[in-house]
C-alpha cells in the first residue's frame, strides 16, 4: 500500500496537480479568510472553512480524476492488478494520497487561525474541531471522486461527472427539502428503489430468478410495513436524501461539537464508496 | 512451472479462450504463436490474475493465481502487449516504484536494479523521463519492470512488437538469455520469431490451441528435406538424374523461366539432408546450379492451413504440425 501512496504522492508534485491544488487551496480559504474574519472583525476561523467549502466543486474533481481514470488509459493497470498487492489495498493506497494532499493544504492555512489568535481572541479547540470535519467531509468526497474515477478512463469525464456529483451532494439540504413527502411519493420511490437494486443484481449476476426473488421480497417487506404502520412512510425520500446530505454533518463541527455519529457518518460513506471501488475493479476481472 | 487446466474465459456470448490445458516446464521458454485475436493476450492476462477465468485453473509454481494471487504473483514478471510504463516518472523512480510494489528489500534492490539495468542496456536513459524515451526503450523499461524481483516465471506479450529490425534482433537474443535463468512464456504472431527463440510452440486459434509442437520439430520439417533449385539449362534432365536416387523422392520442375534456366523443387525422403546430393548429381551431368534455397515458407503456409482447415471444419482440431506439412508436400 505504501508503495501506491508514495507513487501518487509524487505523481501529485511531479506535475502541476499537487502545486495547483495547494496554491488554489490556500488562495481560496485566503479570500474566505479575509472577507470573513478581518474585514468582518469576527474571531470565529470556522465561518473561513464553511465559506470556502464551496471549492470542493472544483479541488476534488482536480485530486481524483486521474487516480484510476489515467491508469486505465495508459494500461498501467495491469501492472497494479498483476503485481502481487491487493486491490484493496490499490484503492486505499489511492485515497491516502489524495487525503494527504488535502492534509496538506489544511495544515498550510493553519496559519490563519495562527494570525487571528496573534490579535485576538481564539477558540482553538473550536477552531480544531472545526478542521476536523472539513477535512473528514473532504475526503468523503474524495471517495465519491475515486469511485466515479475508476468507472472511466477518460480524465475529463472522471472530473466533470465528480463535479457533478459534488455539486449534488452539496447541494442536498435544499433538493431534500423540496422533495415531496406524501405516503405515495415514498411508495412510488421505494418500488422504484427496489427495481433498481433487482436490475443491479440482475447484470451482475445475470440471473434473473434470484434478480426477481430480490424484487419479490422487497416488495412483500414494504407490503407487510405498510399495513403495521402505513405512517412508516411518511417523508421516505427527504429521510433518504439528507442521509447523503454530507453538509448538514458538518454543522456540528462548524458549531465546536465532536459528534461520534457525525464522525461514523463520515467514515461510514468513505469506506462504502472505496468498497464500492474496489467492487468495480473486481467486478471488471470476472466479467 | 506454470499448469493451465481447462481454461476457458467468455465475455458475454463470446468465448475468447475455449477449454486449453497445457504445461510450461521450468525453464523452458514457449511461444504462443496465433493470429490477432486468438486469444494469446486473453490467456496472459488470465495467467497474470489481471482477468479471472471464466473456467478452469492456473498455477504458478503450484500457487493457485485464484486461491493464492499473492504468492502466485510474486513468481511472475508480466510485460503487457502495451508497456506499463508511467510517463512522468524517471526509469530510475519507476523501477524504484515497482520495486516497492513487489515489496523488493531496500538491502538487495541496488544490486538488483543494476543487474537489470545492465541486462535490458537502459543504464543510458535511466535518468530520463519516460514519456521522453523512444518505443525501444519503453519496451526495454517494461521488460525492465517484469524483472524486478528477480520472478522464476516471465510471461511477454509480443515483446517485438513496433521495434525496429536491430532492436528486434536484440530483443530477441535478450529473451534468449533471459530464458537461461527463467521460464518464459511469449506470444508472437510472427512464425520465425517464435521459432528463433523459443523451445516449444503453441498454435492459438479462436481461443483453442490447434498445435504443438517443439521448434526442433518445426525446423526438421521445414529442415533440408525441401529445396528449390534453379538450374541453367536441361531442367528435365536435371530432374531425371536427381530422380534415381533412394535419398530423393520427387524432382519436379517448378517453372520453366522461359531464358534458360528452370525452378525444380526437389524433395528428400525421410526428411534427409539432400544438399550435396543435389551438388554433385548436377556438377556431375555438368547442369550449372544458379541458386539452391530450402523452402522455408512452407512453415508458414503449414501454419496458414491449421488455422484455415479450422475455420473450414471444426472437426479437424486435431490436425497437427505434421500433416500441414505434409498436405503441402503432397501437392
Amino acid at each position: 500500500m505504501s508503495a501506491i501512496v508514495k507513487k501518487e504522492l509524487r505523481t501529485y508534485f511531479n506535475t502541476v496537480t499537487g502545486y495547483g491544488f495547494l496554491g488554489f487551496f490556500v488562495l481560496i480559504t485566503g479570500y474566505f479568510f479575509v472577507s470573513q474574519n478581518i474585514v468582518a472583525a469576527n474571531a470565529n476561523y470556522n465561518e473561513t472553512l464553511a465559506g470556502s467549502m464551496i471549492m470542493f466543486l472544483i479541488l476534488v474533481p482536480v485530486l481524483t480524476m486521474r487516480l484510476f481514470a489515467e491508469e486505465a488509459r495508459q494500461k498501467t493497470d495491469q501492472l497494479l492488478y498483476a503485481a502481487p498487492v491487493k486491490v484493496t489495498d490499490i484503492v486505499i493506497g489511492k485515497f491516502i494520497a489524495a487525503a494527504v494532499l488535502l492534509l496538506i493544504g489544511i495544515a498550510i492555512t493553519l496559519v490563519f487561525p495562527y494570525l487571528l489568535s496573534r490579535s485576538g481572541q481564539l477558540a482553538w479547540g473550536m477552531t480544531f474541531v472545526g478542521m476536523f470535519g472539513y477535512f473528514m467531509m473532504g475526503i468523503c468526497l474524495i471517495s465519491v471522486g475515486i469511485f466515479i474515477s475508476v468507472l472511466t478512463d477518460n480524465q475529463i469525464v472522471a472530473a466533470a461527472a465528480t463535479f457533478a456529483a459534488v455539486f449534488l451532494l452539496l447541494m442536498m439540504d435544499n433538493i431534500s427539502s423540496s422533495a415531496p413527502i406524501s405516503v405515495g411519493s415514498s411508495v412510488v420511490f421505494l418500488v422504484i428503489v427496489v427495481a433498481a437494486i433487482a436490475l443491479t443484481v440482475y447484470t451482475s449476476t445475470k440471473n434473473i430468478t434470484v434478480a426477481g426473488i430480490f424484487a419479490i421480497i422487497g416488495y412483500v417487506i414494504m407490503g407487510v410495513l405498510y399495513f403495521i404502520n402505513p405512517n412508516i412512510y411518511d417523508g421516505v425520500i427527504v429521510k433518504v436524501l439528507s442521509w447523503f446530505s454530507v453538509l448538514s454533518r458538518f454543522e456540528n463541527f462548524y458549531m465546536g461539537i465532536l459528534s461520534v455519529s457525525d464522525v461514523v457518518y463520515y467514515i461510514t460513506f468513505t469506506c462504502a464508496f472505496l468498497y464500492f471501488t474496489v467492487n468495480v475493479i473486481e467486478k471488471r476481472r470476472w466479467s | 512451472m506454470i499448469e493451465v487446466k481447462n481454461l476457458t474465459k467468455k465475455f458475454g456470448p463470446h468465448v475468447a479462450v475455449d477449454n486449453i490445458s497445457f504445461t510450461v516446464n521450468d525453464g523452458e521458454i514457449v511461444g504462443f504463436l496465433g493470429p490477432n485475436g486468438a486469444g494469446k493476450t486473453t490467456t496472459m492476462n488470465m495467467m497474470t490474475g489481471f482477468l479471472s477465468a471464466t473456467e478452469g485453473t492456473i498455477r504458478i509454481n503450484g500457487y493457485d493465481i485464484l486461491d493464492e494471487p499473492i504468492k502466485a504473483k510474486k513468481q511472475l514478471g508480466y510485460l503487457p502487449d502495451v508497456p506499463p510504463v508511467y510517463g512522468d516518472m524517471t526509469v530510475e523512480e519507476y523501477l524504484n516504484f515497482i520495486c516497492d510494489l513487489k515489496g523488493v528489500k531496500k538491502a538487495s534492490r541496488k544490486a538488483m536494479l543494476n543487474d537489470i539495468v545492465m541486462t535490458v542496456q537502459i543504464k543510458e536513459v535511466y535518468k530520463r523521463l519516460v514519456k521522453n524515451l523512444s518505443k525501444g526503450y519503453r519496451q526495454r523499461v517494461g521488460l525492465a519492470q517484469a524483472l524486478v524481483g528477480d520472478p522464476e516465471v516471465l510471461i511477454l506479450d509480443e515483446p517485438t512488437v513496433g521495434l525496429d529490425p536491430k532492436q528486434i534482433i536484440e530483443m530477441r537474443a535478450l529473451i534468449r538469455k533471459l530464458g537461461e535463468k527463467h521460464t518464459v512464456i511469449l506470444s508472437s504472431h510472427i512464425l520465425s520469431e517464435v521459432s528463433a527463440v523459443c523451445d516449444r510452440v503453441m498454435m492459438i486459434n479462436r481461443g483453442r490451441i490447434v498445435a504443438t509442437d517443439t521448434t526442433e520439430g518445426l525446423s526438421n520439417k521445414a529442415g533440408n528435406s525441401l529445396q528449390m533449385v534453379t538450374v541453367k539449362g536441361d531442367g528435365y534432365a536435371a530432374c531425371e538424374k536427381l530422380d534415381v536416387w533412394a535419398d530423393i523422392e520427387s524432382a519436379e520442375i517448378a517453372s520453366d523461366n522461359g531464358d534458360g534456366t528452370y525452378d525444380i523443387k526437389v524433395k528428400g525422403r525421410d526428411e534427409a539432408d539432400i544438399r550435396e546430393l543435389i551438388f554433385t548429381t548436377l556438377a556431375h551431368e555438368n547442369i550449372p546450379i544458379l541458386s539452391l534455397k530450402p523452402v522455408t515458407l512452407d512453415l508458414e503456409e503449414a501454419f496458414l492451413k491449421v488455422i484455415n482447415g479450422e475455420l473450414e471444419d471444426n472437426e479437424t482440431l486435431s490436425v497437427t504440425m505434421v500433416e500441414g506439412t505434409d498436405e503441402k508436400e503432397a501437392e
